[in-house]
């Protein structure tokens, strides 16, 4: 009785919901209140996927999602993102019967990597993709073996990993005896001899301290690790991505399908390749992935384009209090050829909360934008004198200080027409948008 | 003159940007005229302290500091005389609680410090995060920075921060903050501590030439480091009311 109750109150207020636009964590609140278990008490699909990490989870999800569709799945998941209990919550009772049961082949989950146990507590995942462990809102996450920590009591001995073999850190997560299937990206033309950045998360083993060696890296402390006191070592990847060509936008999977990258980004690559581990375990056909995932433009768009004045713009949105995040898109505009200007914002720390807290800066790697073709940049925002004294210890020169943002958008617009890059997070993009003509 | 900093396990101890502090430390004694020389030490490599000017470690996360702990315990006696004479250190975070007698760990596992000092740790699975704003006896202005600890300290006679308006204390909500005496300092406020408070840059810089016994040269200003700090300032003391 309390189940059919919680699942009517939960579709009502979902319904009542959507119409004045509210958010999708308050129906399952409710819905949990009346009834604690429901999720244990509910017939859910066969296959349940929860994928959590530091980065990339959103995306990851949703390149998931387009392939087990394609694959002829029908998949339930939480495209609005609320990824605590309360919207698993909602989720799942407003695609669930009267009776409880939830009508699709899967369900898909983003999980926040803090909560993960919680939300896992009355029914666990059949695959479980933990995309990496960076370090990441220090705000929330104190450091990424706290969230190590966190995530462990959420992991249910009969659920199988899907891990990143290049991540020392998530790599552990295999120590506790489940079935693992490992996605990485092979030794190819992205990969430098050693880490790269401006701390090194990968100099001693996270098993027993000792001194790490690469054999080679593809960025930052991720690549092929190896610790010659425990052994603890990169795993030959199950779902390899055998080779990358970023310049000509294009990735081979297990040396036999290729993918067309709509975003040239090392970080596309890795959740294309979580979402295909995934995908494929799911049974879905590796050519079926690789064609759904060819030239695929991701929906939340972290990446928009726009025109300023003669300027041909890319805002690259970075997490803020996230250096690898930064770093990736810093290398990105490294990699382009073109004279670009770069415009790097950092006004409201977070978007939920207030804090001063720009530590943060000192772990990304700006030297990436002393290249030539980096003609200028521009730091702006209510911290742009603690971007300044960062950049001061920086390989950048040509760098100057236009603490507001609209004087900086309009010192970009009356001068020059070489690409503009902005580099922000959510919390301070749109500041930078309603200056400029967006496109697509 | 030439001067000697010594900077304990860079990459072990390597959380929330810590090594700026010696970033800026370096570039104002350059400003100021010295020759200066870093020396990093890693687990199991030797190093003498003797002519050491200023010793640094970093933050770690809470593994790593058991891991620093072991190799550090070596160094307690060298490190015990050096802060005896006056030598300058700066212990950010976790690494702070190496000077003290015990650290206690999450699951109650005892480890012995180095006893420069006699507060002791303890570890719990709640971490304690928030801005902070404080003050301290060393000079007539605020402390800014942030905190995200999960340890708390008791029996600190001499802290560095004399009070926090905002933000955690060594034993919880408010009161004082880190350690101080003579010219040791340990804190809990996150990674550079130094670049966000240029007052306390000053203070470890007055220490390492009064050391010497060198006249002070005029300090150098970052205008960076000075207007953001007051921009952190102005913003914290909003949320202090």
């Amino acid at each position: 009785m309390r189940k059919l109750l919680a699942i009517l109150v939960c579709k009502a207020l979902r319904i009542a919901g959507k119409l004045v636009g509210k958010g999708s964590s308050l129906p399952g609140k409710y819905a949990l209140k009346l009834c604690p278990d429901i999720l244990r008490r509910v017939e859910l699909p066969r296959h349940i996927i929860a994928v959590t990490g530091s980065n990339g989870k959103t995306s990851t999800v949703e390149m998931i999602a387009a392939i087990l569709r394609a694959g002829g799945k029908t998949v339930v998941y939480n495209e609005e993102g609320s990824n605590q209990i309360e919207g698993v919550t909602t989720l799942v009772l407003s695609h669930a019967s009267l009776s409880g049961k939830v009508r699709a082949d899967v369900l898909l989950i983003e999980s926040d990597e803090r909560y993960a146990a919680r939300s896992f507590r009355f029914f666990h995942p059949t695959a479980f993709v933990i995309t990496n462990l960076y370090r990441d809102q220090l705000t929330r996450n104190g450091h990424p073996e706290w969230v190590y920590d966190a995530i462990l009591p959420a992991i249910h001995p009969e659920t199988t990993l899907v891990l990143n073999a290049d991540d020392p850190l998530s790599a552990c997560f295999a120590r506790g005896g489940n079935a693992v299937k490992w996605f990485g990206l092979e030794q190819c033309a992205v990969s430098q001899s050693a880490p790269s950045g401006v701390y090194h998360d990968g100099a001693h083993c996270p098993v027993c301290r000792a001194p790490m060696t690469y054999d080679y890296a593809h960025y930052n402390h991720i690549g092929a690790y190896r610790c010659a006191a425990c052994g603890h070592a990169r795993p030959t990847p199950d779902y390899a991505a055998t080779a990358v060509d970023l310049d000509g936008g294009s990735l081979t999977l297990d040396g036999g399908v290729t993918v067309q990258l709509a975003f040239r980004s090392i970080y596309n690559v890795y959740n294309i390749l979580a979402a295909y581990a995934v995908c494929r375990e799911t049974g879905v056909a590796a050519e079926t992935a690789a064609e759904t995932i060819s030239g695929y433009v991701l929906k939340n768009g972290r990446v928009q384009t726009f025109r300023l004045g003669n300027h041909r713009g890319t805002l690259l949105t970075s997490k803020h209090e996230n250096s690898i995040a930064y770093d990736t898109n810093l290398r990105y505009v490294t990699s382009a050829k073109a004279d670009c200007a770069v415009l790097v914002i950092v006004d409201a720390v977070s978007r939920k909360y207030f804090t001063s807290e720009t530590s943060w800066l000192w772990d990304i790697d700006f030297d990436l934008l002393a290249a030539p073709h980096v003609k200028r940049v521009i730091l702006s925002g209510a911290y742009s004198n603690d971007l300044a004294q960062r950049f001061s210890f920086s390989a950048v020169k040509n760098w100057t200080v236009i603490p507001d943002i609209a004087t900086a958008a309009a010192a970009l617009r009356e001068d020059g027409s070489e690409d503009v890059y902005v580099i922000t997070c959510f919390s301070d993009r749109d500041k930078l948008l309603a200056h400029v003509e967006k496109e697509g | 003159m030439e001067v000697k900093l010594i900077h304990f396990y860079p990459d072990l101890m390597n959380l929330y940007g810590s090594y700026a502090n010696l970033s800026v430390l370096r570039r104002a004694l350059e400003t100021m005229g010295s020759t200066v020389t870093v020396e990093t030490v890693q687990p199991g490599q030797d190093v003498d302290l003797a002519d050491a000017d200023f010793l640094f470690m970093g933050a770690g996360t809470e593994r790593a500091q058991k891991a620093a702990l072991a190799d550090f315990l070596r160094f307690g006696e060298s490190v015990r005389a050096a802060a005896a004479d006056g030598c300058a250190m700066l212990f950010c975070g976790t690494a702070m609680e190496l000077l003290g007698k015990t650290i206690t760990d999450a699951e109650g596992r005892t480890y012995e410090g180095i006893g420069l000092a006699s507060f002791i740790s303890v570890q719990g699975k709640k971490r304690f995060v928030e801005d902070v704003y404080g003050h301290t006896a060393l000079y007539d202005a605020p402390v800014v920075g942030f905190m995200n600890k999960c340890s708390l300290l008791s029996g600190v006679e001499t802290p560095l921060l004399t009070a926090v308006d905002l933000g955690f204390g060594n034993e919880g909500k408010g009161g004082a903050e880190g350690f101080l005496r003579n010219n040791v300092m340990g804190s809990h406020l996150t990674g550079p501590l130094l670049a966000k408070n240029p007052r306390m840059l000053d203070a470890v810089l007055a220490a390492i030439y009064a050391r010497r016994g060198e006249p002070l040269p005029p300090l150098p200003r970052d205008a960076y480091a000075e207007a953001g700090f007051s921009v952190t300032t102005e913003q914290l003391k909003q949320r202090c009311k």
